[in-house]
């Protein structure tokens, strides 16, 4: 059985009518490192807010190990979207509370509403965010505000966010784009060594190099339609241009 | 068939009656209105300008009124015909077409019917006025913008004689006589004098009364900042969505812009009717105040929250509240802090003026002081705000920085 199933996906955003995703089927099995490319607005982060439902799909179909995730209550999807880790573009980490809170914060769900509130999380948790953070080699800077750190830094913060939920999907929307290319690459093998301990990854990517680096399979979008789903290396001159358009050069990150 | 797309037709068109008339009230009636007032008004200072240095009296006409009607119609059609006025900038329109002397005077004879535009504005979508039929000339969209210097223009001069008898009116309606600054003087001395000659025995008194007037400001501000906390969430647009939301997003900001257009003077002398002079009117003053004042610096800082981390929380499976208390009260702790001390710096300052009208604390004595002409008594206690004011000025810039 496939890890996550995606049938005839569609979304609309009602404001403006825009059509972001039509008619969007896929499967990914367990393990699987899927990278999403295509143009900006293509519906790359749409598809991956639908499919923890932070964006509710029009119509289609998602089944997360056979559970049907767009028929679940909220409450129920609540308690899916534990696994389900993200980290995001522009990191969205809370800028005026320390690493360790921010890292905390992938615990909630798995606490009492009352006890969080209150701000207590048990020592267990206290000790899973100090090796989280030692995984992604931020160990000392747990009681620094967020907004102390660098781009690569917070986004280091944002992995170790997911990694406390204990994913065994994440979903990562562009984790690289607002970093420099040296910096991409030591955030994308964070990513690549959480792959390889066995989680799910689907990671929406701007440069075509990277996702040939660090996919196994490639998904490309286009005004929100698969145009291609293959091998990154049947991804050649014509497919490119067909993705990208016709004007668009190949840019390289080394 | 055929019928049932007529009739859809006609319903269509229907619906497009009131857009219709709105652009035509927008673009032919409104900035023809905005200039007949603006030459109304130019007539008024001109008048009153020329009569006050004149004659020494102010009369905004000194014609009769039916002068005045001519003239600024005449003008109008001039000022419509041959140049960009005022209200033509404001929509952003000029004339074109035939532009000869002749079309110009045409429009200008016929500029005065303008408002029969509307006749025909149900049924036409592009509304036109009797100048612009006859005349063959058009208001349209400015496209090239030909520059001329301000001495150029009518619109120029017009502004220019605007300024000056606004600034000649304003002489003449405040009866403005520095003369009478330096033949005053003299009855002044005797005010100076009690000035430097402050009554200090009275300090105790005075500091009793400054105590009085800071705990007013503490009181109003710690029980109004609750409830502003309370109704700022409601009075936030990013949280307030659907119909629903929408309306009680609305309601509050419209009750809250209203309160707060009332002074917090006026306030005080409302609650000094109600409950009586004294503190209690004057914390209830600053108490109303507050609450609609704190309300909407909080919605407005609820408002410029980032989504970002309200996502990336929701993403990791917590609740609404979770959400709330981890990714939106980090963000706008600090700044709710912030706007609560700069508040109370306000409220302390403002208890002085609303205890003149009744409200208690040291204002009050002040002004009855300054009443009866005991001015070594009012210097003290001036000498108490002016420190204390000071001193909260700084005190609450301080902590307000290290909050930021």
């Amino acid at each position: 059985m496939p890890h996550l199933v995606v049938e005839n996906l569609t979304k609309v955003y009602e404001r403006g009518k825009i059509r972001a995703l039509f008619n969007v089927s896929f499967s990914v099995e367990k393990g699987e490192f899927l990278v999403l490319i295509g143009l900006s607005g293509s519906g790359k982060s749409t598809l991956l807010r639908c499919i923890n439902r932070l964006v509710e799909p029009t119509s289609g179909r998602i089944f997360l190990n056979g559970v049907e995730l767009t028929k679940l209550s909220p409450r129920a999807m609540r308690k899916v979207r534990r696994k389900i880790g993200m980290v995001f573009q522009q990191f969205n980490l809370v800028k005026r509370a320390t690493v360790l809170q921010n890292v905390l914060a992938g615990r909630l769900g798995y606490n009492s509403t009352l006890s969080t509130l209150l701000g207590r999380f048990p020592k267990e948790d206290l000790r899973r965010a100090q090796e989280c953070l030692e995984r992604v080699g931020l160990l000392d800077k747990m009681y620094v505000r967020a907004d102390q750190l660098s781009g690569g830094q917070q986004q280091r913060v944002g992995i170790a966010r997911a990694l406390m939920q204990e994913p065994e999907l994440l979903l990562a929307d562009e984790p690289v784009s607002a970093l420099d290319p040296a910096t991409s690459h030591s955030v994308m093998q964070y990513i690549e060594q959480i792959n390889k301990d066995g989680v799910t990854v689907i990671a929406s990517l701007h440069f075509l190099s990277l996702a040939r680096r660090y996919g196994q399979r490639i998904i490309a979008l286009k005004a929100g339609e698969i145009v291609f789903d293959g091998l990154p290396e049947a991804i050649d001159d014509r497919k490119f241009k067909e993705i990208y358009g016709e004007e668009a050069e190949e840019v390289e990150v080394r | 068939m055929r019928t049932f797309f007529a009739e859809a037709a006609l319903l269509e068109s229907l619906r497009e009656i009131p857009a219709r008339v709105g652009w035509a009230l927008r673009i032919k009636i409104l900035p023809a209105l905005l200039d007949l007032t603006f030459l109304a008004y130019v007539w008024a200072a001109t008048n009153a300008t020329y009569s006050y240095f004149r004659f020494g009296f102010l009369s905004f006409s000194l014609l009769p009124w039916w002068w005045m009607v001519i003239v600024v119609v005449a003008v109008g059609a001039m000022w419509s015909a041959w140049d960009q006025t005022l209200g033509m900038k404001v929509v952003n329109r000029e004339l074109s077409g035939e532009t000869d002397f002749a079309s110009r005077f045409l429009y200008a004879v016929l500029w005065p019917f303008f408002p029969l535009a509307l006749l025909t504005a149900p049924f036409d979508p592009k509304a036109r006025t009797p100048g612009e039929l006859l005349a063959e000339l058009t208001l349209t969209e400015v496209r090239l913008i030909t520059y001329r210097p301000w001495y150029r223009t009518l619109t120029g001069w017009l502004a220019l004689i605007a300024i000056l008898s606004t600034l000649g009116a304003a002489v003449g309606v405040t009866k403005v006589e520095p003369g009478r600054l330096v033949t005053g003087f003299e009855k002044t001395i005797k005010f100076w004098r009690a000035i430097f000659s402050p009554r200090w025995d009275l300090l105790g008194l005075g500091l009793k009364l400054l105590g009085e007037t800071v705990f007013m400001a503490i009181m109003a501000t710690a029980f109004a900042v609750p409830i502003a906390v309370l109704l700022s969430f409601l009075a936030a647009r990013n949280l307030m969505r659907g119909p629903l939301g929408r309306l009680i997003y609305v309601i509050l900001r419209m009750i809250g812009s209203f309160t707060r257009s009332v002074d917090a003077v006026i306030w005080a002398i409302i609650f000094a009717v109600w409950v009586g002079t004294g503190s209690f009117a004057g914390v209830l003053a600053l108490f109303v105040h507050s609450i609609v004042d704190l309300m909407k610096l909080y919605a407005e800082q609820i408002e410029a929250i980032d989504p970002g981390p309200v996502e990336a929380i929701t993403a990791t499976g917590a609740n609404h509240l979770q959400v709330l208390r981890y990714a939106v009260i980090p963000q706008i702790i600090n700044p709710f802090l912030s706007f609560t001390l700069y508040r109370w710096d306000i409220n302390v300052r403002m208890a002085t003026v609303v205890g003149m009208v009744g409200g208690g604390g040291i204002g009050f004595r002040l002004i009855q002081y300054l009443r009866s002409w005991a001015f070594p008594e009012a210097t003290v206690l001036t000498i108490l705000i002016i420190l204390m004011v000071w001193a909260l000025d700084w005190l609450s810039a301080r902590l307000r920085a290290k909050l930021a």
